[in-house]
Protein backbone atom coordinates (compact mmCIF):
# COMPACT_ATOMS: atom_id res chain seq x y z
CA UNK A 1 0.00 0.00 0.00
CA UNK A 2 0.69 3.43 -0.99
CA UNK A 3 -0.43 6.55 1.18
CA UNK A 4 0.25 10.09 0.17
CA UNK A 5 -0.40 12.78 2.93
CA UNK A 6 -1.40 16.35 2.49
CA UNK A 7 1.12 16.56 -0.14
CA UNK A 8 2.19 20.56 -1.51
CA UNK A 9 4.36 20.55 -4.35
CA UNK A 10 5.33 24.20 -6.25
CA UNK A 11 7.25 25.20 -8.94
CA UNK A 12 9.07 28.54 -8.86
CA UNK A 13 6.24 29.83 -6.22
CA UNK A 14 3.47 28.50 -7.89
CA UNK A 15 1.79 25.52 -6.73
CA UNK A 16 0.67 22.41 -9.02
CA UNK A 17 -0.20 20.00 -5.59
CA UNK A 18 -2.35 21.28 -2.63
CA UNK A 19 -2.20 19.11 -0.10
CA UNK A 20 -3.44 15.86 -1.99
CA UNK A 21 -4.05 13.49 0.24
CA UNK A 22 -4.86 9.54 -1.18
CA UNK A 23 -4.37 6.07 -0.43
CA UNK A 24 -3.31 3.46 -2.98
CA UNK A 25 -4.49 -0.44 -2.54
CA UNK A 26 -2.58 -3.25 -3.03
CA UNK A 27 -3.03 -5.61 -5.56
CA UNK A 28 -5.59 -2.98 -7.15
CA UNK A 29 -5.13 -0.78 -10.31
CA UNK A 30 -5.10 2.91 -9.03
CA UNK A 31 -5.90 5.38 -11.41
CA UNK A 32 -5.28 9.04 -11.55
CA UNK A 33 -6.79 11.02 -14.48
CA UNK A 34 -7.39 14.38 -14.78
CA UNK A 35 -6.67 16.92 -18.16
CA UNK A 36 -3.50 17.94 -19.17
CA UNK A 37 -1.29 20.08 -16.82
CA UNK A 38 -3.44 19.08 -13.96
CA UNK A 39 -0.93 17.63 -12.45
CA UNK A 40 -0.73 14.37 -12.52
CA UNK A 41 2.70 13.31 -13.85
CA UNK A 42 4.13 15.65 -11.02
CA UNK A 43 2.04 13.47 -8.08
CA UNK A 44 3.21 10.61 -10.06
CA UNK A 45 6.83 11.57 -9.53
CA UNK A 46 6.53 13.17 -6.52
CA UNK A 47 5.37 9.61 -5.03
CA UNK A 48 8.48 8.19 -6.93
CA UNK A 49 10.63 10.40 -5.29
CA UNK A 50 11.86 11.69 -8.68
CA UNK A 51 10.40 15.41 -7.61
CA UNK A 52 11.39 16.50 -3.81
CA UNK A 53 8.00 17.75 -2.59
CA UNK A 54 7.32 20.82 -0.68
CA UNK A 55 5.44 19.12 2.33
CA UNK A 56 3.83 16.45 3.21
CA UNK A 57 3.99 12.70 3.56
CA UNK A 58 4.41 9.58 1.55
CA UNK A 59 4.13 5.87 3.11
CA UNK A 60 5.33 2.75 1.14
CA UNK A 61 3.43 0.38 3.81
CA UNK A 62 5.40 1.50 7.24
CA UNK A 63 8.12 3.54 5.54
CA UNK A 64 8.07 6.89 5.40
CA UNK A 65 9.44 7.66 1.63
CA UNK A 66 10.24 11.17 1.51
CA UNK A 67 12.26 11.24 4.50
CA UNK A 68 14.62 9.08 3.11
CA UNK A 69 17.93 9.67 1.98
CA UNK A 70 18.96 8.11 -1.17
CA UNK A 71 20.43 4.30 0.42
CA UNK A 72 17.16 4.05 1.89
CA UNK A 73 15.09 5.15 -0.83
CA UNK A 74 17.47 2.85 -2.39
CA UNK A 75 15.78 -0.03 -1.13
CA UNK A 76 12.29 1.56 -1.63
CA UNK A 77 13.04 1.24 -5.35
CA UNK A 78 14.51 -1.93 -5.91
CA UNK A 79 10.71 -2.78 -5.16
CA UNK A 80 9.67 -0.11 -8.01
CA UNK A 81 8.86 -0.62 -11.37
CA UNK A 82 8.14 1.89 -13.95
CA UNK A 83 6.67 2.49 -17.25
CA UNK A 84 7.35 6.13 -18.23
CA UNK A 85 5.21 8.07 -20.46
CA UNK A 86 7.87 7.91 -23.67
CA UNK A 87 9.09 4.10 -22.50
CA UNK A 88 12.54 5.62 -21.75
CA UNK A 89 14.20 2.39 -23.05
CA UNK A 90 18.00 2.92 -23.14
CA UNK A 91 18.94 3.56 -27.06
CA UNK A 92 22.01 2.24 -26.87
CA UNK A 93 20.71 -0.78 -25.73
CA UNK A 94 19.07 -3.74 -27.28
CA UNK A 95 15.58 -5.29 -25.81
CA UNK A 96 17.64 -8.25 -23.86
CA UNK A 97 20.15 -5.84 -22.46
CA UNK A 98 17.40 -3.11 -21.71
CA UNK A 99 15.34 -5.77 -19.62
CA UNK A 100 18.93 -7.84 -17.90
CA UNK A 101 19.82 -3.83 -17.39
CA UNK A 102 18.20 -3.98 -13.53
CA UNK A 103 19.38 -8.04 -13.22
CA UNK A 104 23.09 -6.87 -14.07
CA UNK A 105 23.13 -4.43 -11.50
CA UNK A 106 21.02 -5.43 -8.72
CA UNK A 107 21.61 -9.37 -8.73
CA UNK A 108 24.72 -11.64 -8.72
CA UNK A 109 22.84 -14.61 -10.20
CA UNK A 110 24.36 -16.37 -13.17
CA UNK A 111 24.33 -15.04 -17.07
CA UNK A 112 21.73 -18.36 -18.02
CA UNK A 113 19.52 -17.23 -15.29
CA UNK A 114 19.61 -13.76 -16.50
CA UNK A 115 18.78 -15.13 -19.79
CA UNK A 116 15.78 -17.14 -18.89
CA UNK A 117 14.38 -13.98 -16.99
CA UNK A 118 14.42 -11.68 -19.66
CA UNK A 119 12.42 -14.45 -21.76
CA UNK A 120 10.37 -15.30 -19.40
CA UNK A 121 9.63 -11.18 -19.26
CA UNK A 122 9.48 -10.75 -22.79
CA UNK A 123 7.54 -13.54 -23.05
CA UNK A 124 5.35 -12.77 -20.85
CA UNK A 125 4.68 -8.89 -22.47
CA UNK A 126 4.40 -10.84 -26.19
CA UNK A 127 7.43 -9.82 -27.00
CA UNK A 128 8.87 -13.18 -29.10
CA UNK A 129 12.07 -12.80 -31.05
CA UNK A 130 13.15 -9.42 -30.85
CA UNK A 131 15.86 -10.06 -28.13
CA UNK A 132 18.62 -8.18 -30.42
CA UNK A 133 17.07 -5.32 -31.75
CA UNK A 134 17.31 -1.60 -30.79
CA UNK A 135 14.50 0.52 -29.50
CA UNK A 136 14.98 2.97 -32.60
CA UNK A 137 13.55 -0.74 -34.49
CA UNK A 138 10.44 -0.88 -32.36
CA UNK A 139 6.55 0.31 -32.64
CA UNK A 140 5.13 2.27 -30.15
CA UNK A 141 3.16 -0.73 -28.51
CA UNK A 142 6.25 -2.53 -28.54
CA UNK A 143 8.34 0.09 -26.94
CA UNK A 144 5.73 -0.02 -24.27
CA UNK A 145 5.86 -3.89 -23.77
CA UNK A 146 9.21 -4.12 -23.56
CA UNK A 147 8.98 -1.07 -21.02
CA UNK A 148 6.86 -3.15 -19.07
CA UNK A 149 9.42 -6.29 -19.17
CA UNK A 150 12.05 -4.12 -17.64
CA UNK A 151 9.64 -3.11 -14.71
CA UNK A 152 8.53 -6.60 -13.96
CA UNK A 153 12.27 -7.92 -14.07
CA UNK A 154 12.80 -7.69 -10.40
CA UNK A 155 9.44 -8.24 -9.15
CA UNK A 156 8.75 -5.41 -8.32
CA UNK A 157 6.16 -4.74 -5.47
CA UNK A 158 5.14 -1.55 -6.93
CA UNK A 159 4.16 -0.64 -10.61
CA UNK A 160 3.76 3.00 -11.97
CA UNK A 161 2.58 3.50 -15.41
CA UNK A 162 2.60 7.30 -16.83
CA UNK A 163 0.66 7.91 -19.61
CA UNK A 164 1.07 3.90 -20.76
CA UNK A 165 -1.98 4.49 -23.25
CA UNK A 166 -0.01 7.72 -24.87
CA UNK A 167 0.27 7.51 -28.64
CA UNK A 168 -0.85 4.32 -29.02
CA UNK A 169 -3.93 2.80 -31.48
CA UNK A 170 -7.08 2.02 -29.38
CA UNK A 171 -6.70 -1.55 -29.51
CA UNK A 172 -3.13 -1.87 -28.41
CA UNK A 173 -3.77 0.97 -25.73
CA UNK A 174 -6.31 -2.03 -25.07
CA UNK A 175 -4.19 -4.54 -24.96
CA UNK A 176 -1.42 -2.91 -22.54
CA UNK A 177 -3.90 -1.63 -20.25
CA UNK A 178 -5.35 -5.60 -19.80
CA UNK A 179 -1.33 -6.34 -19.35
CA UNK A 180 -1.25 -3.78 -16.59
CA UNK A 181 -4.12 -5.48 -14.88
CA UNK A 182 -3.29 -8.94 -15.30
CA UNK A 183 0.09 -8.39 -13.93
CA UNK A 184 -1.25 -6.21 -11.41
CA UNK A 185 -3.35 -9.36 -9.76
CA UNK A 186 0.03 -12.12 -10.77
CA UNK A 187 1.88 -10.25 -8.74
CA UNK A 188 -0.47 -8.40 -6.10
CA UNK A 189 1.62 -5.23 -6.84
CA UNK A 190 0.33 -2.14 -6.10
CA UNK A 191 0.01 -0.57 -9.42
CA UNK A 192 -0.57 3.50 -10.21
CA UNK A 193 -1.85 4.40 -13.65
CA UNK A 194 -1.51 7.98 -14.57
CA UNK A 195 -3.69 8.49 -18.05
CA UNK A 196 -6.67 10.34 -19.79
CA UNK A 197 -7.71 7.98 -21.37
CA UNK A 198 -11.36 7.21 -20.50
CA UNK A 199 -11.09 3.83 -22.04
CA UNK A 200 -8.62 2.74 -19.45
CA UNK A 201 -10.64 3.99 -16.49
CA UNK A 202 -13.33 1.77 -17.84
CA UNK A 203 -11.32 -0.99 -18.07
CA UNK A 204 -9.03 -1.19 -15.77
CA UNK A 205 -9.87 1.99 -12.81
CA UNK A 206 -10.89 -0.10 -9.94
CA UNK A 207 -9.71 2.92 -7.44
CA UNK A 208 -9.76 6.06 -9.77
CA UNK A 209 -8.84 9.40 -8.35
CA UNK A 210 -9.63 12.98 -10.23
CA UNK A 211 -7.26 15.84 -9.75
CA UNK A 212 -7.93 18.96 -11.62
CA UNK A 213 -5.23 21.95 -11.36
CA UNK A 214 -3.26 20.16 -8.66
CA UNK A 215 -6.63 19.60 -6.08
CA UNK A 216 -8.07 16.33 -5.63
CA UNK A 217 -11.70 16.60 -6.52
CA UNK A 218 -13.08 12.95 -6.81
CA UNK A 219 -12.25 9.61 -5.96
CA UNK A 220 -14.07 6.29 -6.24
CA UNK A 221 -14.06 3.53 -8.26
CA UNK A 222 -14.96 3.19 -12.19
CA UNK A 223 -18.38 1.75 -11.23
CA UNK A 224 -19.17 5.38 -9.55
CA UNK A 225 -17.94 7.85 -11.94
CA UNK A 226 -20.73 7.82 -14.30
CA UNK A 227 -23.19 9.10 -11.19
CA UNK A 228 -20.52 11.59 -9.89
CA UNK A 229 -22.04 14.80 -9.22
CA UNK A 230 -18.59 16.37 -9.41
CA UNK A 231 -18.97 19.01 -12.01
CA UNK A 232 -15.54 19.18 -12.85
CA UNK A 233 -15.10 15.25 -13.42
CA UNK A 234 -18.37 15.26 -15.72
CA UNK A 235 -16.98 17.79 -17.30
CA UNK A 236 -13.62 15.74 -18.36
CA UNK A 237 -15.61 12.26 -18.67
CA UNK A 238 -18.14 13.63 -20.88
CA UNK A 239 -15.97 16.11 -23.14
CA UNK A 240 -15.99 14.70 -26.35
CA UNK A 241 -19.58 15.04 -28.65
CA UNK A 242 -20.25 11.73 -28.65
CA UNK A 243 -20.18 11.03 -24.79
CA UNK A 244 -22.17 14.23 -24.23
CA UNK A 245 -25.01 12.68 -27.07
CA UNK A 246 -25.14 9.57 -25.03
CA UNK A 247 -25.60 11.22 -21.60
CA UNK A 248 -28.12 13.49 -22.76
CA UNK A 249 -29.83 10.45 -24.29
CA UNK A 250 -29.43 8.44 -21.09
CA UNK A 251 -30.88 11.45 -19.43
CA UNK A 252 -34.49 11.62 -21.45
CA UNK B 1 27.07 36.57 -9.74
CA UNK B 2 23.95 34.57 -7.53
CA UNK B 3 23.08 32.11 -10.78
CA UNK B 4 26.73 32.01 -11.02
CA UNK B 5 27.46 30.50 -7.96
CA UNK B 6 24.23 28.66 -7.87
CA UNK B 7 25.91 26.81 -11.26
CA UNK B 8 28.88 26.00 -10.02
CA UNK B 9 27.03 24.86 -6.22
CA UNK B 10 25.08 22.59 -8.35
CA UNK B 11 28.30 21.42 -10.24
CA UNK B 12 30.15 20.54 -7.04
CA UNK B 13 26.97 18.76 -5.93
CA UNK B 14 26.87 16.63 -9.34
CA UNK B 15 30.85 15.86 -8.92
CA UNK B 16 29.68 14.34 -5.39
CA UNK B 17 27.36 12.43 -6.93
CA UNK B 18 29.20 11.41 -9.26
CA UNK B 19 32.25 10.63 -7.53
CA UNK B 20 30.31 8.31 -4.87
CA UNK B 21 30.72 4.58 -4.83
CA UNK B 22 29.80 2.45 -8.06
CA UNK B 23 26.62 0.10 -7.43
CA UNK B 24 28.07 -2.51 -9.16
CA UNK B 25 31.77 -2.06 -10.49
CA UNK B 26 31.94 -4.85 -13.24
CA UNK B 27 29.35 -2.65 -14.91
CA UNK B 28 31.00 0.51 -14.16
CA UNK B 29 34.34 -1.33 -15.93
CA UNK B 30 32.33 -2.19 -18.91
CA UNK B 31 31.04 1.14 -19.56
CA UNK B 32 34.01 2.91 -19.04
CA UNK B 33 35.90 0.14 -21.40
CA UNK B 34 33.09 1.03 -24.17
CA UNK B 35 33.69 5.10 -23.45
CA UNK B 36 37.59 4.55 -24.21
CA UNK B 37 35.93 3.77 -27.74
CA UNK B 38 33.30 6.18 -28.12
CA UNK B 39 35.72 9.03 -26.85
CA UNK B 40 39.25 7.76 -27.12
CA UNK B 41 39.36 5.69 -30.35
CA UNK B 42 36.77 7.52 -31.91
CA UNK B 43 39.03 10.87 -31.79
CA UNK B 44 42.43 9.69 -33.00
CA UNK B 45 41.62 10.23 -36.72
CA UNK B 46 40.52 13.95 -36.10
CA UNK B 47 43.40 14.62 -34.13
CA UNK B 48 45.92 13.05 -36.08
CA UNK B 49 44.82 14.81 -39.27
CA UNK B 50 44.66 18.21 -37.79
CA UNK B 51 47.81 17.56 -36.15
CA UNK B 52 49.69 16.36 -39.24
CA UNK B 53 48.89 19.82 -41.19
CA UNK B 54 49.38 22.20 -38.17
CA UNK B 55 52.83 21.04 -37.62
CA UNK B 56 53.15 21.74 -41.31
CA UNK B 57 52.10 25.06 -41.24
CA UNK B 58 54.13 25.63 -37.83
CA UNK B 59 57.21 24.86 -40.09
CA UNK B 60 56.31 26.74 -43.00
CA UNK B 61 55.62 30.41 -41.18
CA UNK B 62 58.64 29.40 -39.24
CA UNK B 63 60.65 29.13 -42.78
CA UNK B 64 58.96 32.08 -44.29
CA UNK B 65 59.94 34.01 -41.13
CA UNK B 66 63.26 32.89 -40.28
CA UNK B 67 64.76 33.62 -43.46
CA UNK B 68 67.39 35.63 -42.77
CA UNK B 69 70.88 33.72 -43.03
CA UNK B 70 71.60 34.43 -39.24
CA UNK B 71 69.29 32.11 -38.08
CA UNK B 72 70.62 28.21 -38.09
CA UNK B 73 67.83 26.40 -40.39
CA UNK B 74 67.76 23.73 -37.55
CA UNK B 75 65.49 25.97 -35.91
CA UNK B 76 62.35 26.06 -37.78
CA UNK B 77 62.72 21.83 -36.72
CA UNK B 78 62.94 23.14 -33.29
CA UNK B 79 59.82 25.60 -33.50
CA UNK B 80 57.59 23.19 -35.03
CA UNK B 81 58.65 20.49 -31.72
CA UNK B 82 58.57 23.11 -29.30
CA UNK B 83 55.04 24.46 -30.66
CA UNK B 84 53.87 20.99 -30.91
CA UNK B 85 54.93 19.68 -27.25
CA UNK B 86 54.09 23.19 -25.09
CA UNK B 87 50.25 24.35 -26.98
CA UNK B 88 49.29 22.52 -29.84
CA UNK B 89 49.18 19.10 -28.44
CA UNK B 90 47.44 19.53 -25.30
CA UNK B 91 45.79 23.15 -25.61
CA UNK B 92 44.73 23.09 -28.84
CA UNK B 93 43.82 19.66 -29.33
CA UNK B 94 41.59 19.68 -26.44
CA UNK B 95 39.88 22.58 -28.16
CA UNK B 96 39.07 20.62 -30.69
CA UNK B 97 38.13 17.74 -28.77
CA UNK B 98 36.03 20.59 -26.71
CA UNK B 99 34.07 20.64 -30.17
CA UNK B 100 33.85 16.90 -30.60
CA UNK B 101 33.75 14.97 -27.94
CA UNK B 102 32.32 17.74 -25.02
CA UNK B 103 29.19 18.49 -27.57
CA UNK B 104 28.89 14.42 -27.83
CA UNK B 105 28.51 14.25 -24.38
CA UNK B 106 26.41 16.97 -23.70
CA UNK B 107 24.10 15.66 -26.56
CA UNK B 108 23.98 12.14 -25.19
CA UNK B 109 23.18 12.76 -21.69
CA UNK B 110 20.84 15.83 -22.49
CA UNK B 111 18.97 13.78 -24.53
CA UNK B 112 18.87 10.94 -21.99
CA UNK B 113 17.51 13.87 -19.70
CA UNK B 114 14.20 14.67 -22.26
CA UNK B 115 13.69 11.47 -23.36
CA UNK B 116 13.42 10.36 -19.26
CA UNK B 117 15.79 7.90 -19.79
CA UNK B 118 17.66 9.51 -16.39
CA UNK B 119 14.65 8.90 -14.41
CA UNK B 120 14.42 5.26 -15.33
CA UNK B 121 17.94 4.51 -14.11
CA UNK B 122 17.15 6.30 -10.70
CA UNK B 123 13.57 4.74 -10.10
CA UNK B 124 15.96 1.54 -10.48
CA UNK B 125 17.81 3.20 -7.37
CA UNK B 126 20.80 3.48 -9.85
CA UNK B 127 22.94 6.37 -9.21
CA UNK B 128 22.79 8.12 -12.76
CA UNK B 129 25.43 10.64 -12.29
CA UNK B 130 28.11 8.52 -11.55
CA UNK B 131 27.00 5.45 -13.92
CA UNK B 132 26.86 7.82 -16.74
CA UNK B 133 29.36 10.65 -16.10
CA UNK B 134 32.19 8.72 -14.19
CA UNK B 135 33.18 6.15 -17.15
CA UNK B 136 33.16 9.44 -19.18
CA UNK B 137 35.59 11.50 -16.95
CA UNK B 138 37.70 8.10 -16.45
CA UNK B 139 38.14 7.24 -19.93
CA UNK B 140 39.50 11.02 -21.10
CA UNK B 141 41.70 11.39 -18.34
CA UNK B 142 43.14 8.26 -19.46
CA UNK B 143 42.59 8.34 -23.00
CA UNK B 144 43.46 12.30 -23.75
CA UNK B 145 47.15 12.01 -22.70
CA UNK B 146 47.62 9.38 -25.26
CA UNK B 147 46.18 11.77 -28.01
CA UNK B 148 48.31 14.43 -26.65
CA UNK B 149 51.17 11.82 -27.48
CA UNK B 150 49.98 11.12 -30.74
CA UNK B 151 48.98 14.56 -31.54
CA UNK B 152 52.99 15.67 -30.64
CA UNK B 153 54.35 12.73 -32.67
CA UNK B 154 52.45 13.57 -35.84
CA UNK B 155 52.49 17.00 -35.59
CA UNK B 156 56.46 16.57 -36.16
CA UNK B 157 56.02 14.12 -38.44
CA UNK B 158 53.91 16.65 -40.18
CA UNK B 159 56.15 19.40 -40.00
CA UNK B 160 59.14 17.42 -41.18
CA UNK B 161 57.13 15.94 -44.41
CA UNK B 162 56.10 19.65 -45.23
CA UNK B 163 59.31 21.59 -44.42
CA UNK B 164 61.05 18.82 -46.66
CA UNK B 165 58.93 18.48 -49.86
CA UNK B 166 58.60 22.52 -49.70
CA UNK B 167 62.18 22.71 -49.72
CA UNK B 168 62.71 25.02 -46.89
CA UNK B 169 64.90 22.93 -44.45
CA UNK B 170 66.71 19.31 -45.44
CA UNK B 171 65.78 16.07 -43.49
CA UNK B 172 68.91 16.21 -41.07
CA UNK B 173 68.30 19.75 -40.14
CA UNK B 174 65.01 19.03 -39.33
CA UNK B 175 66.07 16.19 -36.94
CA UNK B 176 68.81 17.95 -35.63
CA UNK B 177 66.35 20.69 -34.90
CA UNK B 178 63.81 18.29 -32.98
CA UNK B 179 66.70 17.24 -30.72
CA UNK B 180 68.36 20.41 -30.17
CA UNK B 181 67.58 21.40 -26.55
CA UNK B 182 64.88 19.05 -26.21
CA UNK B 183 63.74 19.58 -22.81
CA UNK B 184 61.57 16.55 -21.64
CA UNK B 185 59.82 18.49 -19.13
CA UNK B 186 57.88 19.94 -21.31
CA UNK B 187 56.38 16.88 -22.34
CA UNK B 188 55.48 15.97 -18.75
CA UNK B 189 53.71 19.79 -18.58
CA UNK B 190 51.87 19.02 -21.55
CA UNK B 191 50.41 15.70 -20.23
CA UNK B 192 49.51 17.64 -17.09
CA UNK B 193 47.39 20.07 -18.93
CA UNK B 194 46.09 17.73 -20.94
CA UNK B 195 44.62 15.69 -17.99
CA UNK B 196 43.30 18.65 -16.37
CA UNK B 197 41.74 19.91 -19.63
CA UNK B 198 40.81 16.38 -19.92
CA UNK B 199 38.59 16.46 -16.41
CA UNK B 200 37.02 20.28 -17.87
CA UNK B 201 35.92 19.03 -21.22
CA UNK B 202 33.78 16.23 -19.45
CA UNK B 203 32.51 17.59 -16.28
CA UNK B 204 31.82 20.78 -17.72
CA UNK B 205 29.22 18.89 -20.82
CA UNK B 206 28.12 16.25 -18.75
CA UNK B 207 26.74 19.15 -16.02
CA UNK B 208 25.71 21.14 -18.92
CA UNK B 209 23.95 17.86 -20.30
CA UNK B 210 22.69 16.15 -16.76
CA UNK B 211 20.44 19.57 -16.13
CA UNK B 212 19.07 19.98 -19.29
CA UNK B 213 15.00 21.02 -18.71
CA UNK B 214 13.07 20.59 -21.70
CA UNK B 215 13.17 19.30 -25.25
CA UNK B 216 15.50 19.58 -28.57
CA UNK B 217 15.76 22.92 -28.20
CA UNK B 218 17.63 22.75 -24.94
CA UNK B 219 19.62 19.86 -26.09
CA UNK B 220 21.15 21.74 -28.97
CA UNK B 221 22.00 24.68 -26.36
CA UNK B 222 23.02 22.62 -23.90
CA UNK B 223 25.34 21.20 -26.14
CA UNK B 224 26.47 24.81 -27.33
CA UNK B 225 26.96 25.82 -23.86
CA UNK B 226 29.15 22.95 -22.90
CA UNK B 227 31.44 23.50 -25.73
CA UNK B 228 31.41 27.17 -25.29
CA UNK B 229 32.15 26.93 -21.60
CA UNK B 230 34.80 24.03 -21.42
CA UNK B 231 36.82 26.53 -24.32
CA UNK B 232 36.80 29.18 -22.06
CA UNK B 233 37.83 27.29 -19.21
CA UNK B 234 40.27 25.41 -21.14
CA UNK B 235 42.12 28.81 -21.95
CA UNK B 236 41.88 30.26 -18.53
CA UNK B 237 42.73 27.11 -17.15
CA UNK B 238 45.98 27.19 -19.70
CA UNK B 239 47.20 30.15 -18.55
CA UNK B 240 46.98 29.54 -14.67
CA UNK B 241 48.48 26.19 -15.18
CA UNK B 242 51.38 27.63 -17.47
CA UNK B 243 52.54 30.07 -14.68
CA UNK B 244 52.16 26.94 -12.08
CA UNK B 245 54.52 24.70 -13.91
CA UNK B 246 56.67 26.68 -15.82
CA UNK B 247 57.78 29.41 -13.73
Amino acid sequence: MIQVKNLNKSFNGKAVLDNISIKFETGKTNLIIGRSGSGKTVLLKSIVGLHEIDSGEIWYENTLFNKLDFAGKKVIRSEMGMLFQGSALFDSLTVEQNVRFPLDMFTDSPADEKIDRVNFCLKRVDIINANNLYPSELSGGMKKRVAIARAIALNPKYLFCDEPNSGLDPITAILIDALIKELTEEYSMTTIVNTHDMNSVMEIGEKVVFISEGIKCWEGSKNDILNSDCELLNDFIFANSLAKKLRSQAKT
Amino acid sequence: MMKFLTQLGRYVLLLKKVFSKPEKPSLYFKQTMSEFVNLGLNSIGIIAIISFFMGAVITLQTAYNTENPIYPKYLIGLGCRDSMILEFSSTIAALILAGKVGSNIAAEIGTMRVTEQIDALEIMGVNSASYLILPKIIATLIFNPILTLIAIIVGIFGGGIAGTLAGVITTENFIYGIQYAFIPYYIVYSLIKTVFFAFIITSVSAYQGYYVDGGSLEVGRASTKAVVYSSVLILLFNVILTQLLLS
